[in-house]
């Protein structure tokens, strides 16, 4: 597992217990899973930072973070952390303090899922059935009606307006039936 | 070449445009429709040949009538495929199996088509709701109201 520069650069700046006695370290670990799991601003009003110098406290809180989800990337394990928090002159103390936060926080893989780009997502459907009657062009209509609406959610913005259409019966069942051959080949395919 | 003036004819193709289109929409019966056209006077064979008009076209004029009405866009086609993701930039060693689906719909001639994704759990539930959706025109309830629509 390897940091970036500005990364290493942050990690020695927190390693050294003039910059950071040991209560704002501590502080500024939980600040930086907080802002990544919970709320971006999370955490950094503790009381314990506000003695840090702000480009300090930008800088290490980055760095942090960055150690974080490159952890969670790599799906790296104790020792790989570890190593590479050593290289940036950190003691074992500190080192043992971030490794045990990480693994409290399993949530960081399930972080790292949701992050990139993808199709508009479908959450959920809702039906309507209707039987038409008539219309001002068209008198005895006489035929059922599904409207289907397809909740959909965009992995960047997080809302979308949903996807709403018409079908007949048949069409319905040309839909459901294609849904269905989708999940059998998914079986199938789970089990190879 | 029929030796009628424009203005006739013109009034001529209005008017029995008029008599299919009314006809067709509310669906007369054949005995309503002669009645109707029995007030305006004109000989047996003509009437005969009038019905028979109506009788020919009047579903096709009904299914054009059919696209006036207001609607949303309409399924017409899914294409769909199955993904495996391995990786992606912010995380590794990853087997997260993803169902893409490409849905063709109509509106007003044109064609669309979106592209859609959803995970095997939301695949699922999708199928049993639609299921039970086209289920519902069987129940007792929906039956009923059909039969007694019509």
């Amino acid at each position: 597992m390897e940091l970036s520069a500005f990364a290493r650069g942050g990690w020695r700046l927190l390693g050294d217990p003039g910059r950071f006695p040991r209560r704002p370290y501590a502080a500024l670990l939980r600040a930086a899973f907080r802002s990544l799991l919970d709320h971006p601003r999370a955490g950094l009003d503790d009381p314990d930072l506000k003695d840090i110098d702000p480009t300090v406290l930008k800088h290490c809180h980055a760095a942090a973070a960055m150690c974080i989800l490159e952890a969670g990337k790599q799906k790296a394990d104790v020792s790989a952390i570890s190593t590479c928090l050593e290289d940036c002159k950190l003691d074992k103390e500190r080192i043992e303090q971030f490794c045990t936060e990480y693994q409290c926080r399993e949530l960081v893989t399930v972080l790292s899922f949701s992050i990139g780009r993808s199709p508009l997502h479908i959450t959920d459907v809702s039906w309507r059935l209707e039987y038409q009657i008539k219309s001002n062009q068209l008198h005895k209509t006489y035929q059922p009606s599904y409207l289907v609406t397809l909740n959909v959610e965009n992995s960047d913005s997080g809302s979308h307006p949903d996807v709403s259409f018409s079908c007949t019966m048949e069409q319905l069942q040309d839909l459901v039936g294609k849904l269905k051959d989708a999940a059998k080949s998914l079986e199938r395919g789970s089990q190879m | 070449k029929l030796g009628v003036g424009v203005d006739a004819i013109q009034h001529g193709v209005e008017g029995l445009t008029y008599l299919l289109t009314e006809s067709s929409k509310l669906l007369i019966s054949e005995i309503d429709f002669q009645d109707s056209i029995h007030v305006l006077g004109f000989s047996d064979e003509l009437n005969k040949l009038l019905l028979q008009l109506y009788l020919d076209n009047r579903k096709e004029i009904r299914s054009i009538l059919s696209e006036l009405a207001p609607k949303l866009p309409s399924y017409h086609s899914l294409e769909w495929r199955l993904d495996v993701q391995l990786a992606s930039r912010s995380l590794r060693q990853q087997i997260k199996p993803a169902v893409t689906l490409k849905l063709h719909l109509n509106q007003n001639e044109d064609q669309t088509a979106q592209v859609l994704q959803t995970d095997p759990s939301t695949l699922l539930h999708l199928i049993q709701q639609l299921e039970q959706a086209l289920g519902e025109m069987k129940t007792n309830h929906c039956r009923r109201i059909v039969r007694n629509m019509k």
